[in-house]
């Protein structure tokens, strides 16, 4: 077993020690010590108590035995139904942990470095992750064109990196031009251009440059990148280091959610197989979370990455002049990256014609709940929900029919009824409301609470607020208590007020996406299921 | 040689329908504070960086989505900012009744701290009464710590951050942190112990940015049950040579605490435990209050001035007489202020010629 | 300070020597850190391993007392190494050629012998303060409380003169003064070689000048310092007046100190508590304290500010100056019809050239840094701006001499001594401030974990500790701060009267006492 001294030695001078620091005791103890946060801090140069504070931050870090070893069940808003209160409780010293990105063969088990997955206690088992079904609608796809090919997450299956060859040989203006012109913009839910992105990067005083992956997929309900990385690590590698020519980057990270272990040591295989590839002028790292959904927001991964509290940065600056420390940095999401190689190897024109009208180019989109088939699906912009729904994914189970949805995983709140009839793409969906963002979908048929169902996705904010901004700190609580009946009025009315007052604030002021976007939950719980809601206060609950 | 002509300041935004300039660097914040506009605000320290925790603040930006937080945001020429609609200030007291549901009370006396005032002088700006948003209170308060010095009632902690952003960039000392996220977060130490365990100097600055009270001055605490006004009067702190400025707390000729000026040229607000917390030998019952003089019997006994100013005089004289003006030797002293220090050279030099005058700095 | 304690937040370099100042100047310290933060580098030397060691970029632990050796080997590196700023010594300097000369032959491995530390660091020290933009030194009482106390100032000086370290903003030698009005003091002029403003005593104009405003001859040769006085107690000195000092406890060798002023005719004392000195005293007159007197007192960085009552002093206790009138009265001593402490100042301002510009309601906000030469002068944050006050700076060629005492077979352990965070001098304020006792009410002495196994003391037990000149009981502690065959403790407790030990020598100059240096012996404590 490893000392103190040795894991510090090991790390204390590698590009963002603190994570994989904190990850090397944790796997050493099965949980992280006094004494291991001591010799971390003492390691590093981070104050005590600052370590200590960050420690806390992550759901997955524990701090004493059983920790690590002890299973940890997903209460996502998809497993909650598929047995994961009853799996729960079944098994011995388990607990809850948010959505773990495993909604399409729920419900995953954590324990270790191992998923496994199941509905009861007896039928869990490891398996690998669903690979995407064959395109149902039969369109051209981008992402997943070769993701179904055998050993594709091998640098032998994989057959690539000619796109980089094909960019290293390019001009940084051509290429850069290549990713405007294709229209290709971030695929991680803010639709920011990707060639603008780089551009500033590239323009941006001050070296080096980074190219940082955002693989952080928590947003319960969106599964798609776990499914590149499993299935095509390559080509997000091929596309970080694309980025890096085009923006005259030299470091890589890609930040991993802690909830994909198996996923972890496939990108680690990829990355070693690359590594001679890419050459000295592109250093490639990989950096495992600790769990905590809100280090999927690009200012709060970034401080992740430095070893800070997780709390999100205040813009301006932004990442692309002040990121990774405080340098120029692009921020990608797993899909825009692995969209670049064929971008680069198939055109711009190609790529925009993909899409469907004036749309340009596709979305996975991760589809989960009360529906026949769920699964990834790579879709191009402007196809119908419905289609998607009904015809791709085959409708609600036997017997029952769509009660609503879910938009953006849970940010982008319910969609139901005749709001239904939109087309995969932000401004037919805005129109009603919500927004497509990262694009999980969460079916929920018509036997299903509507009322309990916001509950558990409000409760799942409330748990994931950072804590740093009013707003989103005590709105999403207070959303909570009144969605399940902890506090808040019994009178429809008054509740009504309060919860549209709360929630009005928290999208206008709140300081980061997160709170920005919970009240879309109960904004559109109400317009949708107001008698659900009256029937909920009736009953007291 | 033709000199470099500097660009000069004249950028300008619109503020409220009024230009005002405004300097490269500065915050929108900043601006309408410099412009008389009472922007509200719970997490800002102007000696702490930015941190756009409360949203507040928020002003809107014409050309945003939605409102910004002016602390946060700089100033950019042109900028068309509103700092007080309708929308905003109905948002601001929904905030304000979020923060004054999750504390036990919000009413703290005055004796607590610096800012303790702060959120109920906004409470009460705003008319917020509480009652609306009822629900589970944030904050655990820390009752086993026991020190004499820094009380930790964090169930009227509005997690601002303050205290910890005080503690780390000001002081450098990065004795608090926050644990846990959301509504959980908690100020604490390391490992949750208590601050004497800790990397904590009680330099008192937590205390003193606290803007609720949560973290209260105990020393000063005790007087709160004293009749009277807190009065404050500006003096320089007795301790080291630093100079840092510092506000008397009295009542009633009682001095009940210190507070740190934060505009003391010399310490900017920051203070260290002999300066927050070491004031009260001043009114100690050891004081002298009668002049000594030593009798017959070889003890000191009280006497009156007269007695002991001729007592004192008298020996001077003698001594002067039997042994020359060079006897007689005068030692200053580096804590009293420059008029006895200036006296008592006057003293040696005019009443012996001499400049048999020292002062204490050799040893 | 040449520098204002603004500018410590602005070198790139911050070298710090016998400086403990987080502890003993907590808030001038928080101005470092935030310089360190920004990216500036600090070297410190001191013999204990500092709360300030640890944030270093490179920490000394030198020998105690082997400083000018230290900063001999530092300067011949810079030498050279070409680090000289040779624009700054021929324009603004003297004798820099003498001394570049002079310092060829302390290479880092002769200061090396003395110090303790490797030439490596040495030379590393060297190369990060020559290489600087902008360095600045840091000292304390570790620098002064020397025998060498003169020639260890006087080296750093050589450093920033060699690299043209000052004048400029976030340079400068710049000594942290320990008591909040110790600069007042001297500039008031209650020092035995200056009238009021440092206008030396041996200039005739000066006599000349005070004979007319004092109405009587003046000497025109220098007093002795406090420490002559006190040796000459009895013989030469037969009456004192001592203002707010506890001369027993914080004063070196205490029973000398003790012996001297019952060997006076006639003590009087003035301070705000019944002090172990007050003891000795033939009349004690009651003063006010700070928050009950208005006056004036002078920052470690020549800031004048304002001082204010606040409270009612007890009982009859009366401002310092007015109890210094009175006595003068008595004995018509002419010019001290004082109404206030207003009068007072306005007084030395009218006849100090560094106050002329000020007076007692333009420093009601504090924002003078002295000098200030005339009533339209903004004041003088930093000194030697374009100019010296004397013309030019002077390099002084200094050799490294051994303390007054040196560890031996009989009392083979270095003993330094010092202040702690949560006291002040001898505790006459800090003692009575409620829950300061909570985090620190008994003195001990620091020391190694390996010495304390070795010398057979129990960590928390007695140890005897013994000079030539007595010896005392301490409870010993296990400290990392101390190195091997070093011990710390402070002054601040009176039943552990550390400065019965101290004493072995002063500084032939100041006659600032060794107090940085004693050999002891320690063993453990015996009934």
């Amino acid at each position: 077993m490893a000392t103190n001294q040795e894991l510090i030695e090991q790390w204390w001078k590698e590009e963002a020690p603190l994570l994989p620091l904190l990850h090397a005791f944790h796997d050493r103890d099965g949980f992280i010590s006094e004494e291991a946060i001591r010799a971390v801090a003492d390691g590093l140069k981070i104050p005590v108590a600052e370590v200590f504070g960050t420690v806390t931050f992550y759901h997955h870090f524990a701090r004493k035995a059983p920790g690590q070893a002890a299973p940890r069940v997903c209460t996502g808003p998809a497993c909650k139904y598929l047995g994961a209160p009853e799996l729960l409780k079944s098994l011995e010293g388990a607990t809850p942990m948010a959505c773990a990105g495993r909604c399409d063969d729920g419900v995953p088990v954590l324990q270790g470095h191992e998923v496994r997955v199941g509905r009861t206690a007896d039928s869990l088992e490891k398996t690998p992750s669903p690979l995407p079904p064959p395109n149902p609608g039969n369109v051209e796809e981008c992402v997943f064109a070769h993701i179904r090919e055998p050993e594709r997450n091998t640098m032998e299956g994989y057959r690539g990196y000619e796109a980089l060859e094909k960019a290293r040989g390019m001009s940084r203006a051509n290429l850069l031009a290549l990713i405007t012109d294709s229209h290709l913009a971030g695929r991680g839910g803010a639709g920011f251009p990707t060639g603008k992105k780089w551009e500033m990067v590239e323009q941006a005083e001050g070296e080096p440059k980074s190219i940082v992956c955002n693989a952080d997929e928590g947003e319960p309900g969106c599964f798609k990148d776990r499914a590149i990385l499993d299935y095509d690590p390559h080509a997000v590698i091929e596309g970080m280091a694309i980025a890096a020519h085009a923006t005259g980057a030299t470091k890589g990270f890609i930040y991993l959610r802690y909830e994909y272990p198996e996923t972890f040591q496939i990108v680690e295989r990829a990355m070693a197989e690359a590594e001679e590839l890419l050459g000295d002028g592109f250093k490639l790292y990989l950096r495992r979370g600790g769990g905590a959904y809100i280090c999927g927001e690009e200012g709060s991964l970034l401080n992740s990455l430095e070893g800070k509290h997780p709390f999100p940065r205040n813009r301006p600056p932004f990442p692309v002049t002040h990121g990774y420390n405080d340098l120029p940095t692009v921020v990608n999401n797993v899909e825009t990256l692995a969209s670049v190689a064929p971008i680069v190897m198939k055109g711009a024109e190609w790529y925009r014609g993909l899409g469907l009208g004036e749309h340009a180019g596709t979305k996975l989109v991760s589809v989960s709940g009360d529906i026949q088939r769920p699964g990834n699906f790579e879709a191009p912009f402007g196809l119908p929900l419905l289609t998607l729904l009904n015809e791709w994914c085959g409708g609600a189970p036997e017997g029952r029919s769509i009660q609503a949805v879910t938009m953006a995983g849970l940010s982008g709140g319910f969609l139901a009824g005749d709001d239904l009839d939109v087309t995969l793409d932000e401004p037919s969906i805005r129109a009603k409301g919500a927004f497509l963002g990262a694009a999980g979908i969460m079916v929920f048929d018509d036997t299903r609470d509507m009322v309990e169902v916001a509950h558990c996705a409000m409760e799942f904010f409330a748990e994931e607020s950072c804590g740093k901004c009013f707003p989103c700190r005590i709105g999403t609580q207070r959303l909570t208590e009144r969605l399940n009946g902890a506090a808040g009025p019994a009178d429809e009315t008054k509740w009504r007020e309060e919860v549209h007052d709360i929630g009005r604030t928290m999208m206008a002021t709140s300081a980061c996406g997160l709170g920005v976007a919970a009240p879309n939950i109960t904004e559109s719980l109400v317009k949708y299921f107001p008698e659900q809601v009256a029937a909920s206060l009736k009953n007291g609950r | 040689m033709i000199a470099e002509v500097k660009p000069t300041a004249t950028a300008t935004l619109t503020l409220d329908g009024v230009e005002v300039s405004f300097t490269e660097g500065e915050t929108i914040y900043e601006v309408a504070e410099r412009a008389g506009r009472e922007v509200p605000t719970l997490c800002y320290d102007a000696r702490l960086e930015a941190f756009g925790g409360c949203r507040l603040c928020v002003v809107e930006v014409d050309g945003m989505r939605a409102p910004v937080a002016s602390c946060t945001t700089p100033a950019t020429a042109g900028m068309v900012v509103k700092t007080t609609t309708d929308a905003i200030e109905k948002h601001r007291r929904t905030l304000l009744e979020l923060v004054a549901s999750e504390n036990r009370e919000n009413e703290v006396d005055e004796l607590r701290g610096h800012a303790s005032q702060e959120l109920k002088s906004l409470l009460d700006r705003y008319e917020v009464r509480g009652g609306r948003f009822a629900g589970r209170q944030s904050g655990t308060s820390n009752s086993t710590d026991d020190n004499p010095f820094i009380l930790r009632d964090y169930d009227l902690c509005i997690s601002c951050y303050r205290c910890v952003r005080v503690c780390a960039e000001q002081e450098g000392d990065h004795a608090i942190t926050m644990m846990n996220r959301g509504f959980e977060k908690q100020i604490t130490t390391e490992f949750n112990g208590i601050l004497k365990d800790s990397a904590c100097t009680f330099c008192g600055q937590c205390v003193q940015t606290c803007p609720t009270g949560a973290l209260g001055d105990r020393k000063a605490m005790r007087a709160e049950s004293l009749p009277g006004e807190v009065e404050k009067t500006r003096t320089v702190c007795p301790y080291c040579g630093v100079g840092c400025s510092v506000d008397l707390l009295t009542k009633e000729d009682r001095l009940v605490g210190v507070q740190p000026a934060m505009d003391g040229p010399a310490n900017e607000g920051a203070l260290c435990i002999k300066g927050q917390f070491a004031f009260d030998f001043v009114q100690h019952e050891d004081r002298l209050k009668m002049p000594l003089v030593r009798d017959e019997d070889g003890e000191l006994h009280e006497t009156d001035w007269e007695t002991a100013l001729d007592r004192a005089a008298d020996g001077f004289k003698k001594a002067a007489g039997e042994h020359g003006r060079h006897a007689v030797y005068g030692v200053a002293s580096g804590r009293a202020p420059h008029e006895a220090a200036y006296t008592m050279q006057k003293f040696i030099r005019a009443g012996f010629g001499t400049h048999q005058i020292d002062n204490c700095s050799r040893a | 300070m040449s520098n204002p304690l603004a500018d410590m937040e602005k070198p790139d370099l911050i070298f710090c020597i016998g400086t403990n100042m987080t502890e003993c100047h907590p808030v001038a310290a928080t101005r470092i850190k935030r310089a360190l933060k920004r990216g500036a580098q600090m070297v410190v030397a001191d013999p204990r391993r500092i709360p300030l060691a640890e944030m270093a970029e490179l920490y000394l632990p030198i020998r105690v007392g082997s400083d000018v050796a230290l900063l001999l080997g530092m300067a011949h590196v810079i030498a050279r190494e070409r680090l000289v700023d040779r624009e700054f010594i021929d324009a603004r300097t003297k004798d820099g050629e003498a001394f570049l000369e002079h310092v060829q032959q302390f290479t880092p491995e002769w200061a090396a012998g003395i110090t303790g530390l490797p030439p490596a660091d040495i030379e590393r020290a060297a190369l990060l303060y020559g290489r600087a933009d902008k360095a600045a030194i840091y000292y304390t009482l570790g620098i002064t409380e020397h025998i060498c106390g003169v020639d260890n100032v006087q080296s750093l000086c050589n450093l920033a003169l060699l690299t043209g370290n000052l004048g400029r903003e976030g340079t400068g030698i710049n000594p942290m003064r320990g008591q909040n009005n110790i600069q007042g003091a001297g500039d008031c002029g209650a020092v035995p070689a200056n009238y009021p403003g440092f206008q030396p005593v041996h200039d005739p104009a000066n006599g000349d000048k005070f004979a007319k405003l004092y109405g009587r001859e003046m000497d025109g040769e220098k007093g002795i310092t406090k420490v002559t006085a006190l040796n000459r107690c009895g013989e030469g000195i037969h009456a004192m007046l001592i203002d707010g000092e506890n001369t027993v406890v914080s004063d070196p060798d205490r029973h000398h100190c003790e012996h001297a002023l019952r060997a006076l005719d006639h003590l009087v004392v003035i301070d705000i508590f019944r002090t172990e000195t007050a003891e000795f005293a033939d009349v004690v007159l009651p003063a006010t304290a700070w928050g009950e007197t208005d006056g004036v007192c002078t920052n470690t960085e020549r800031r004048v500010q304002r001082l204010r009552a606040a409270v009612t002093p007890p009982g009859e206790a009366k401002p310092d100056w007015w109890i210094v009138s009175q006595i003068a009265q008595r004995m018509s001593i002419a010019g001290f019809e004082f109404e206030s402490a207003k009068d007072v100042f306005n007084e030395l301002c009218g006849l100090s050239p560094i106050y002329a510009g000020l007076d007692w309601d333009r420093i009601e906000h504090g924002e003078y840094n002295w000098p200030v030469p005339h009533k339209d002068h903004p004041g003088t944050p930093v000194l030697h701006e374009g100019e010296f006050k004397n013309g030019r700076g002077l390099f002084r060629v200094i050799c490294y001499r051994d303390p007054a005492e040196v560890v031996d077979d009989e009392f083979p352990v270095w003993l330094t001594t010092g202040r702690r965070l949560q006291a002040y001098h001898t505790r006459t304020q800090t003692g009575r401030a409620a829950g300061i006792d909570y985090l620190l009410s008994e003195e001990s002495l620091e020391i190694h974990p390996d010495d304390l196994a070795d010398w057979g003391i129990p960590d928390g037990g007695w140890a005897s500790l013994r000079s030539r000149r007595g010896a005392i009981k301490i409870r010993a502690r296990a400290s990392n701060m101390s190195p091997r065959g070093t011990v710390f403790c402070s002054f601040s407790f009176s039943d552990v009267p550390v400065n019965i030990l101290t004493g072995s020598g002063y500084d032939p100059v100041t006659e600032t006492a060794e107090l940085k240096v004693c050999p002891v012996n320690i063993s453990p404590f015996e009934e």
